[in-house]
């Protein structure tokens, strides 16, 4: 058997209960399967189990995800470098409402982010008579920038105002998490690679240097596969 | 209930895998004792592809990385955090200890810093300098060939400094300072605050052919897949059961140890977490290195006519004296440092200096020293990462928050300009700061669980005090802005609450005298002579130095002397 294979086998085994009750595997389920194993990232059985009913319930409706995406790409507009749809920020949101959902997180889903539409698509109904989604980019922007500022002391755009901060947050924080956003960044690590000190031009640009002194202690890269050995009183001899 | 009994004997049962159990595993096994390995969560191997999470990027987790299920994000390689499902803890008295559990082969080192750091001549005998707490039965040169072999059997890079009381070792080299750490080296120094390079158990430099050497990504929070750095799993454990001579029992809650009519240990119990069941398993010594408050539960809970109160527990000391290390933290802007140049500065696990402690106690308000840990934030983004995208404007006097395009540009202007400094302190141990039984509560084994008070003393606000007066100054000799305000005597000065520095030690401690400790210097139990704690629970006290190193060299020097009675046929 593959290892995915038998990793299957496991879940569905962890699963067995509400499985089995259904008597069979739907279709459904078999779709939010192959969802899991789209991220293969080390989990447990048990964290594996909690992602597979995450990913098979449903937080927002259409409608709700359309105004976040219709959110999320004026708050952070598309360039040359990425967008929104490809950073897979709305699906975040999805999952978040869903994840942040322990009794620690109190539900974050309800009330912070769902709230956050409804906060969004009242002011917009009492400004133009239509809720968010149904407003022009024009009339969007003009609420934004009400809201996109903690020094506006409105009193009745607090709410608001602390609502938007956390949807700009996730929006942010979904596109520079993301395989695009992680290139725009530009952001060179996570790959095996030999350290060997900061590089010369940068130390140039900000007037700072090694001390000869520290720095003849530190490793020689030349020999790093060559097998330590030291004399009695802790010398490094290799 | 049925209780299964395994017909075998074991020459001795080691409870817990972690960097105590792992060591006492791998040298009692490779004297050709036969062992019994009982690891309460299951088997765990950094190289397995199924379960590593190094190099993965945040995008292959749903939440990115959220630390829903892991306290430190999805990638953190511990299973367990401060709260287990179905496993409660409480507190007393207005206090708050939290308790960080790891249920996994390796425990706590799969996760840890890798902050090696062998304790001073001093730190055994604090005593003698200032009154306080209690000296160690044994002095530094009692512990020191231990150490010497550690660093050469694990490895542990770092420099001969030849300060008294952070003695030198059998180092590797260590990586060259990162950019940041330049910064941080040059404020130290203008505030008359010592640095040297740190020491840490990452192979910098090849060490065995059985063991990869660090490639320098940065995250041994996660777990080398190439053993590059230390977990008791990967270098201990899983070299050990190759050898024939160890049994590992994985899901395996010891509830308690078993006992005959004359008090003498003859094995342990425990629930296997698959199915449920009980099982008995028989050994002529236990050896429990379940962490110090899981040993002090086990010890409590293995009651009987020869130990009314609990196992060993004449002294009605275990769970007493329960410490963990101080600590507080600030976070800094250093301006200079906006609109970086990116380049690949992961380097190992952690920081590449820092600041052993460099003061004298005479001519300070508190007793016992911290260090100092530097931090980064040119790293990879998780989730969290941007989410005040621009709240630095405040410096350059212009407007935070908004949006638009310009959000890009924010997120890469202060991307990688912030350090942040970590204290860690030596905490007074006190009798009244302890965990005990709770007669009301018991976990999802049916196994009855913990309650805690501890509350920290005069002495740690004014030590976290000075800690960071201290931050303030080498922020502003760095060039940088400390972040927040300063935290002041109505909130504690920012101590974290004790169990969130995870460096728990005491419950167990370690003296000559039988009414006023629990074990002896070899760490076993004053009242039972075939049964140890090689965890942290020994610790008579906890120095301003993380516990691992300490932990397993006495773990060795214990195996040792276990190896020793058992030729002498003494158990």
């Amino acid at each position: 058997m593959k290892r995915r294979d038998s990793l299957k086998t496991l879940v569905l085994g962890s699963l067995g209960a509400t499985m089995t009750f259904n008597s069979c595997i739907t279709d459904e389920d078999k779709l939010i399967l192959d969802q899991v194993w789209k991220y293969k990232y080390g989990r447990t059985p048990e964290e594996l189990e909690w992602d597979y009913k995450m990913l098979k319930g449903k937080f927002f409706n259409d409608y709700e995800l359309k105004t976040i995406d219709k959110i999320a790409n004026i708050v952070l507009p598309p360039n040359e470098n990425g967008n929104i749809k490809d950073a897979g920020v709305v699906e975040l949101f999805e999952i978040i409402a869903k994840d942040f959902s322990t009794p620690a997180h109190n539900e974050y889903g309800e009330k912070v982010l769902r709230r956050g539409l409804i906060v969004f698509d009242q002011i917009c109904e009492v400004r133009f008579g239509s809720k968010l989604l149904e407003c022009t980019d024009i009339q969007i922007q003009s609420v934004f920038d009400d809201i996109a500022f903690n020094d506006n002391t409105d009193d009745n755009l607090q709410e608001a105002i602390r609502l938007f901060a956390v949807y700009r947050g996730m929006i942010i924080t979904g596109y520079f998490t993301s395989e695009i956003g992680i290139k725009d960044l530009e952001y060179k690590g996570n790959t095996p690679n030999i350290w060997d000190g900061v590089p010369d031009e940068i130390l140039k640009d900000y007037s700072v240097s090694y001390d000869e002194e520290w720095i003849s202690r530190c490793v020689d890269q030349t020999k790093r596969n060559d097998l330590a050995e030291w004399d009695e009183d802790g010398n490094l001899l290799t | 209930m049925e209780i299964l009994k395994s017909k075998k004997e074991y020459d001795v049962i080691v409870v817990g895998s972690g960097a105590g159990g792992g060591m006492a595993t791998k040298i009692l096994s490779e004297a050709g004792v036969k062992v019994a390995l009982v690891e309460s969560g299951p088997y765990f191997d950094p190289a397995s592809p199924d379960q590593q999470t190094q190099l993965k990027w945040p995008w292959e987790s749903p939440r990115r990385g959220a630390g829903t299920n892991r306290a430190f994000g999805d990638f953190h390689m511990s299973y367990g955090d401060w709260s287990l499902d179905g496993e409660p803890y409480s507190s007393v008295e207005d206090s708050n200890f939290r308790w960080w559990r790891s249920r996994m082969l390796g425990g706590r080192t799969n996760h840890w810093g890798r902050i090696s750091l062998r304790f001073g001549p001093k730190d055994f005998k604090s005593k003698d300098y200032d009154g306080l707490g209690e000296n160690w039965p044994i002095s530094y040169e009692d512990i020191k060939p231990y150490y010497d072999k550690l660093d050469k059997l694990i490895g542990v890079f770092g420099t001969k400094e030849n300060m008294f009381n952070d003695p030198d070792g059998f180092f590797l080299p260590p990586p060259k300072p990162r950019l940041h750490e330049l910064f941080y080296i040059n404020g130290a120094k203008k505030s008359g605050v010592k640095v040297i390079p740190s020491r840490l158990s990452i192979l910098t430099k090849r060490i065995n052919n059985d063991r990869g050497i660090c490639f320098y990504c940065g995250q041994c929070d996660r777990s080398c897949s190439v053993y590059g750095d230390f977990s008791s799993s990967s270098c201990l454990v899983i070299p050990s059961l190759k050898g024939g001579m160890v049994d590992l029992y994985v899901n395996s809650m010891v509830n308690e140890v078993l006992t005959d009519k004359n008090g003498r240990a003859t094995g342990v119990s425990f629930i296997n977490k698959e199915n449920g069941k009980d099982y008995t398993i028989k050994g002529k010594i236990v050896v429990l290195a379940a962490s110090a408050c899981s040993t002090a539960r086990i010890l409590l809970n293995s009651k009987s006519k020869a130990h009314p109160n609990g196992l060993g527990n004449s002294s009605n000391l275990i769970g007493k004296y329960l410490h963990d290390s101080t600590g507080a933290g600030r976070g800094v802007f250093i301006p200079e440092l906006i609109n970086r140049k990116t380049y690949n500065e992961d380097g190992v696990g952690g920081m590449h200096v820092y600041s052993p402690w460099w003061l004298d106690n005479k001519k300070l308000d508190f007793p016992r020293g911290y260090h100092i840990e530097i931090g980064r934030s040119f790293k990879m983004p998780e989730y969290g990462f941007g989410f005040n995208p621009n709240e630095f404007n405040k410096f350059f006097g212009l407007r935070a928050g908004g949006y638009g395009d310009s959000l890009r540009d924010d997120v890469k202007k202060y991307y990688g300009s912030t350090i942040s400094l970590s204290g860690r302190g030596e905490a007074i141990p006190l009798k009244e700061n302890y965990c005990e039984i709770d007669p009301d509560a018991k976990d999802k084994y049916g196994i009855p669980v913990l309650r805690f008070r501890y509350k920290w003393s005069d002495n740690e606000f004014k030590q976290v005090k000075h800690m960071h007066d201290t931050f303030e100054e080498i922020a502003h000799n760095m060039g940088g802005i400390p972040l927040g305000s300063k935290p002041t005597k109505k909130d504690n000065y920012g101590i974290s609450a004790p169990g969130e520095i995870i460096h728990e030690v005491g419950t167990t401690r370690m003296g000559n005298d039988s009414k006023n400790s629990v074990v002896n210097k070899y760490e076993r139990l004053h009242d039972v002579d075939n049964v140890y704690v090689v965890d942290a629970a020994p610790f008579v006290s906890q120095a301003d130095k993380n516990p691992t190193w300490t932990i397993m060299a006495l773990s060795w020097r214990t195996s040792e002397h276990i190896i020793k009675e058992l030729k002498k046929q003494n158990i």
